[in-house]
């Protein structure tokens, strides 16, 4: 099993050296629905993938769903309804739990020999691991939620899902390679559920941006510099899981505080075991059959210092 | 050590000619900002000259003083950075006084009471989501009418709905006070397309609704309120896709349309599951009520004084904002506590402007993203 797990792609193109460096030949299938109403404009990412691309349209075959089958329409709009609910919740008690971490964090005296025997540096354990219960909670809720669509949607038993997945088998079956583009992670995890993709253990995969967030266990949303100000990077869903112990955080440099190395290594410390890995322009990891990253990877540490397995 | 200014260069000049006076307005126009100095000036024969603004903390009128032997009259304030001050000149000659904008600014302000002139301070930039831009798909925003039992008339408003509405979806609904001067003097729809287009703002559904007899209407008047969450929500929900309430109904108004929204959200609890309001007319007294507002003011003091007595719960959400050189400032400031000691989880922000409307046009980022966030959380291109 090898996946490529690439940096962003708009100002530095890894993805044709990347494909090649697969030596296939063949059919290339791209799920690009993250690009949700832009998905067929694929004239540069057909050209970067050598015009190898087969496109599986998942959004257009989404809102096709959407517009045939009214029942499972009625459970979307339910379902975004319930979601939105978790999400705030999760937010709110997200919020509380991690004011409470950087008060503590506070506390910790400035001195490291002094820091790790204090009694503030065991409390900042305490809290995060407060954090962490917080973000299982949330994992759980969301899955129930998707098991409770699941049956709500008839998403196995409408005609209309089932023309489509049939469709794409046909369409991916002879497919040598496959890559994920980056876009909106929440359109491409539903996509990916609705249409029940898996990819062949055996075929190879590059992916990035959001594309490469669906190849981890675990999903996580993060933006320093949004419009509404700085949030708390907080768990979206889990992934396809063909990358382990990783979350990755795409375009880090544009969207991570990375001038701040207390909240940084807060980040690092609530997702332990799993790494931090920073995904910027340029970025190529070749990850191999035992799903874990080379020491490329430059990674966040529990000090809030980013480094490359190189380094240590 | 700060440099001298321009205008105390200018007054120390030996050969201070008309022809050198031509010169240094041609050269710096008006106001003159130097760091955190702010000089205005007028050229012309008058027996006093004063520069005219809002601005709670500086003298108005603000005298100008006439440098000898010229017709130049300046003065100077404190103006920090980030600031944005509308202002206007007026002058007596004789017992006759006439206001105008500066003829020396080029920088205007429109509203429905006119166009002022604009100081902009040091670091002051219009956002550029303010301004049209060609990327942005626009959205689409139509006449409706509506025939409203509670007003008792056919009730006019704008609907915006977003570029590339689909019925399949569902949307965010906000409801604006005063919502023609938004688009026409907030740019509302241009920000609406570009902020939406950036990722920033949800998609959403925006009903602009034009006051009636707006002194009467918007302070705490049963007929309005029962007009939006009983004949204009029905009829919106009954039409468009939109979200679940209340999470997706949002009231927003400034000045008197920000205490419509409060009173409105109010008498029907649990309707609008938020606010966005700015420079809201939140007076109030503490003891008495001599406010200082005028009898139009009287049933907003009296409202806000009957919640600061037993602050409830109306909505979750509230997005506040308020200009620091405006006089409602304390006002807002104290309703802060108020509203969040009640449950409701407030945002509020103040800047460096006054009690017009492109101030509120600059906050509709601040706001509108925390209440409707866009996708960009999601969005990894």
């Amino acid at each position: 099993m090898r996946t490529i797990i690439l940096g962003p792609q708009r100002f530095t193109v890894r993805a044709t050296s990347a494909l090649r460096s697969l030596e296939t030949s063949g059919p290339v299938a791209v799920i690009n629905a993250g690009w949700e109403e832009r998905e067929d404009d694929v004239g540069e990412l057909d050209a970067a993938l050598d015009h190898r691309m087969r496109g599986l349209r998942l959004y257009y075959r989404l809102t096709d769903v959407l517009r045939k089958d009214p029942d499972f329409a009625v459970a979307v709009t339910a379902f975004r309804g319930r979601q939105d609910e978790l999400s705030g919740l999760y937010r709110i008690r997200l919020a509380h739990a991690m004011s409470g971490v950087y008060a503590v964090q506070r506390q910790i005296p400035l001195h490291p020999a002094r820091a790790r025997h204090s009694a503030a540096y065991r409390a900042m354990g305490d809290a995060i691991a407060g954090v962490r219960a917080i973000d299982d909670w949330y994992l759980r809720e969301a899955q129930r939620l998707y098991q409770e669509m699941e049956v709500e949607g008839g998403v196995t038993t409408s005609e209309v899902i089932a023309w489509h997945r049939h469709e794409l088998r046909e369409l991916h079956n002879d497919c040598v390679a496959w890559v994920f583009p980056g876009g909106n992670i929440r359109t491409l995890m539903s996509v990916l559920r609705l249409f029940a993709i898996s990819v062949p253990p055996e075929v190879p995969v590059i992916a990035w941006s959001a594309g490469a967030m669906a190849m981890t266990e675990r999903i996580a949303l993060f933006h320093d510099f949004g419009p509404e100000g700085a949030t708390e990077t907080e768990l979206f869903d889990r992934g396809l899981g063909r990358v382990r112990d990783v979350v990755v955080f795409p375009h880090a440099r544009r969207r991570l505080k990375m001038d701040d190395p207390g909240r940084l290594g807060i980040l690092a410390t609530r997702f332990e075991s799993a790494d931090c890995v920073l995904l910027d322009d340029g970025v190529v990891l070749d990850v191999g059959a035992d799903g874990l990253l080379p020491d490329v990877a430059r990674r966040v540490g529990a000090d809030g210092l980013v480094r490359t397995g190189e380094d240590l | 050590m700060r440099g001298k200014l321009a205008i105390n260069r200018l007054r120390e000049r030996p050969d201070l000619s008309a022809e050198v006076v031509t010169q240094f307005v041609t050269k710096y126009a008006s106001p003159i900002i130097e760091g955190q100095r702010a000089t205005f000036l007028f050229r012309g024969e008058a027996d006093e000259v004063f520069v005219r603004h809002r601005v709670v903390g500086l003298p108005d009128p603000l005298p100008m003083k006439r440098l000898t032997g010229t017709d130049l009259w300046a003065a100077t304030v404190d103006l920090p950075a980030g600031s944005r001050v509308e202002y206007q000149l007026e002058v007596r000659r004789g017992e006759h006084y006439e206001r105008f904008n500066d003829p020396l600014n080029q920088r205007v302000a429109h509203s429905p009471m006119g166009s002022s002139s604009v100081c902009a301070g040091q670091g002051y930039q219009v956002p550029d989501w303010t301004q049209p831009d060609p990327e942005a798909r626009s959205g689409e925003l139509v006449e409706r009418h509506i025939k409203s039992k509670a007003l008792r008339r056919d009730q006019r408003y704008l609907l915006y709905t977003p570029a590339r509405f689909n019925t399949v979806l569902r949307y965010p609904l906000l409801i604006v006070h005063d919502g023609p001067e938004y688009v026409q003097f907030a740019a509302m729809k241009t920000v609406l397309d570009n902020l939406i287009h950036r990722l920033d703002i949800a998609p959403m559904i925006v009903a602009f609704v034009p006051p009636g007899d707006r002194l009467r209407e918007y302070p705490n008047h049963a007929p309005h309120a029962r007009f939006l969450a009983r004949e204009l929500l029905p009829e919106l929900e009954a039409a468009y896709p939109l979200v679940e309430p209340p999470a997706g109904r949002c009231l927003m108004g400034s000045s008197f349309g920000g205490i419509a929204s409060v009173s409105t959200a109010y008498r029907y609890p649990g309707v609008f599951g938020s606010l966005l309001i700015q420079s809201a007319s939140l007076v109030f007294t503490d003891i008495g009520q001599d406010h200082g507002g005028g009898p139009y003011f009287d049933p907003v003091v009296k409202f806000v004084n009957k919640y600061r007595a037993k602050p409830t719960r109306f909505t979750d959400r509230m997005y506040m904002s308020c200009g620091i050189y405006e006089p409602l400032i304390t006002p807002n400031r104290s309703m802060v506590s108020v509203f969040r000691e009640a449950g409701i989880t407030v945002k509020y922000e103040e800047n460096r402007d006054g009690h017009n409307w492109d101030n509120w046009r600059d906050r509709l980022q601040a706001g509108l993203s925390w209440l409707y966030p866009g996708p960009q959380r999601y969005v990894y291109e």
